[in-house]
């Protein structure tokens, strides 16, 4: 069964406004600030899944699990020895000037030697059916709790759908979750930090504490003593945390070693993770081995500590670092997509083609000034999938993110978040920027 | 793996009361409906049991108020609005199902507004309710959350039924369903009660002359039962 059968497909799962109303029900929602008014929002569903034959997804596996096992190393290798620094394989600059590395990271070791517990990859697939990496997300990648819970609601809505078709049950995402979480477990109980009822992914946060039989926790319920971390209780006991799956960003974790004005965070938590005390999901200081920069250098990091070739390509990507990239940037600039390093969440991407003459000069001197700050990449035309609007099926730009949990062993969930963007002309398929989400069926 | 933090203890009391708080406001407005059908401004005695100032004029502001204006404190829109902001923090304690109750209700009452036969259109939210209280017992594992949860709706059914003046036969049974909760309250939490405003309850509800004579002394028990003023048993 292929991504053609999309008559089928669709017939199977039935009424999109059905499922929708389900999602609603169950309170699916993602949180926006604009103009610094927080709305929230129900996640928009496609009912047309992707579909990823069986041999297909076997291959992206493999190739999944050899680019985390190699970006866990290198993590390993930053915070210590830096022979890939030493080796010359990466340039010294691409590392120390890097937002994501953290120096307070130095030495430490987590449980088990695992940095990135969770890692979220994003792929496309290009019109010829070949895969592509576009991105590493190795911090607080968020996605998984929504075709998660789709999974299950629209086994309800269109149950013919399952029995017809042969498709690997992925509704195990939380237990993988919860084993990787005790995998890391230094002695305590489970805990997802969150940094409130207001942040865009709190539903992903309490449905995932739910399903994993985690405490959900706020800073100002924790605290530490004699460097163990603890939950205080309402009878003002306290509850020992053995793993914290936090979902705030690395600099607000612990104001007494990263930034003083944070109000989310909890004061000496890098103590403690540095005693060995607790087990944080995922490691602090991941953010340099999943910035835009470093992407390029992975395929080389494959071969540096795996001494394997990559499975999975990178999108033909040009850092205007080097001489000569910057020379094919400036001759084609047009065609080219730019991100800026430091942004995420869709934000940050140029599409040279989209700019006026006097817009691509100006951004072609920006590029000269700050040369590390943006990588250029070959827009990749990749596969339209099928959705459906307003009763009719159109096609639009969808990538996928694969969910990559390393405990014991590396796994690759089989499913995955599929996002699309409504937009016709866009190739932006964020949640945050208006896109919609779809299932991801893997055949058996 | 349980262990309740203070900020979800507060969460479960008052998404207790909040529930409450819209079950019981639904089910007297719906009597009211009834009445109001034989009386204009059938609406007043409810006024003067909480004090308030009749604004509204006529038997359908009132209804529309009381039922759907979310800025109205008193309206089952606002108790509704705020059980699911309460419930919506409290997900891994209540589940995802016992939340999906009170969207329902939320959106039920939306489609009422629209709807020509209010009573009818009310049945279904009624039902969500006591889906949603269903729902709890049946994924609620940890007693003492699921205690906490039923202190809160005791006390707030208690609460408006002395302000209600409801005969004392049915407010006892509420009050002994509130006493039976206070114990399972473990010591040395916040919901064992306290030793003076607890006294005071218990010798007031002796009797119904007791009850009859001091309601307003009974309401403040009841605000005052937690607070940590003396000693606690």
């Amino acid at each position: 069964m292929t991504q053609q059968n999309i008559e089928q497909f669709t017939k199977a799962v039935g009424n999109a406004n059905e499922i929708n109303e389900l999602l609603r029900r169950y309170g699916v929602k993602f949180g926006i600030y604009k103009n610094g008014v927080f709305n929230e929002q129900f996640f928009p569903f496609d009912p047309i899944p992707r579909v990823i034959a069986s041999e297909d997804f076997k291959s992206i596996e493999k190739g999944l699990v050899q680019r985390v096992n190699a970006l866990n190393e290198f993590l390993f290798d930053i915070y210590h020895e830096k022979n890939i620094v030493r080796d010359g394989i990466i340039p010294e600059n691409f590392i120390y000037i890097s937002k994501g590395y953290l120096a307070q990271c130095e030495g430490i070791t987590p449980p088990n030697r695992i940095y990135s517990h969770i890692s979220g990859i994003d792929l496309v697939q290009a019109k010829d059916g070949e895969w592509y990496i576009l991105e590493d997300n190795l911090r607080i990648p968020s996605g998984a709790s929504y075709p998660l819970i789709a999974r299950e609601l629209t086994r309800i809505a269109a149950p013919e759908a399952f029995s017809e078709n042969e498709i690997v049950d992925n509704r195990n995402y939380a237990q993988l979750l919860k084993e990787t979480m005790e995998y890391t477990n230094c002695g305590g109980i489970r805990a997802i930090l969150t940094p409130g009822r207001y942040n865009a992914a709190y539903f992903e946060h309490s449905y995932l504490a739910e399903h994993t039989g985690s405490v959900l926790v706020q800073n100002d319920e924790l605290f530490v003593e004699d460097n163990i971390l603890y939950h205080r209780t309402y009878s003002g006991g306290k509850t020992r945390i053995g793993v914290l799956y936090r979902r705030i960003a690395d600099e607000y974790l612990d104001p007494l070693n990263f930034l003083p004005e944070s109000l989310i965070g909890i004061p000496n938590l890098m103590e403690v993770y540095r005693s060995g005390n607790v087990g944080i999901i995922n490691a602090p200081g991941n953010g340099v081995a999943d910035d835009k920069g470093i992407y390029y250098f992975v395929p080389k990091m494959i071969k540096y500590y795996l001494g394997e070739d990559p499975i999975l390509k990178n999108a033909p990507t040009y850092l205007p670092f080097y001489e000569e990239d910057m020379k094919y940037v400036m001759d084609n600039l047009e065609k080219l997509v730019i991100k800026d390093v430091a942004e995420a969440g869709g934000y940050g991407v140029v599409f040279g083609r989209e700019l006026t003459k006097e817009k691509l000069e100006e951004f072609r001197r920006t590029i000269i000034a700050e040369p590390r700050r943006f990588i250029a990449q070959e827009v990749i035309d990749f596969l339209d999938l099928p959705i459906l609007d307003n009763g009719e099926t159109v096609m639009r730009k969808a990538d996928l993110r694969a969910f990559v949990l390393s405990g014991e062993t590396t796994r690759v969930w089989a499913s995955g978040l599929t996002r699309f963007s409504r937009n016709p002309d866009s190739f932006v398929v964020n949640s945050s920027q208006g896109g919609g989400f779809k299932d991801t069926w893997v055949l058996k | 793996m349980t262990t309740i933090s203070k900020e979800h203890s507060d969460r479960l009391y008052w998404l207790g009361r909040y529930t409450e708080r819209a079950f019981t406001t639904l089910r007297t407005i719906q009597k009211l409906y009834d009445k109001m059908l034989d009386k204009s401004k059938g609406y007043a005695d409810y006024l003067k049991c909480f004090g308030l100032y009749d604004s509204y004029g006529s038997n359908e502001a009132f209804i529309n108020s009381f039922l759907y204006d979310g800025s109205n404190a008193n309206s089952v829109a606002y108790s509704l609005e705020r059980a699911y902001d309460n419930g919506i923090v409290l997900r891994e304690e209540i589940s995802t199902h016992s939340l999906s109750f009170l969207q329902l209700a939320k959106d039920s009452l939306a489609k009422s507004e629209l709807s020509k036969n209010t009573r009818l259109s009310l049945l279904p939210l009624e039902d969500q309710l006591y889906a949603f209280w269903g729902c709890l017992n049946e994924y609620i594992y940890n007693d003492e959350i699921r205690n906490i949860i039923y202190i809160g709706k005791t006390i707030e059914r208690l609460d408006l039924y002395i302000r209600m003046a409801y005969p004392f036969d049915t407010t006892q049974k509420e009050y002994i369903r509130l006493m039976k909760n206070l114990e399972r309250a473990p010591k040395g939490t916040p919901y064992r009660y306290n030793t003076a405003n607890y006294s005071e309850l218990v010798k007031i509800m002796e009797n119904e002359d007791g009850y009859k004579q001091n309601s307003e002394k009974v309401i403040g028990c009841l605000e005052h039962l937690f607070e940590p003023l003396e000693v606690t048993v």
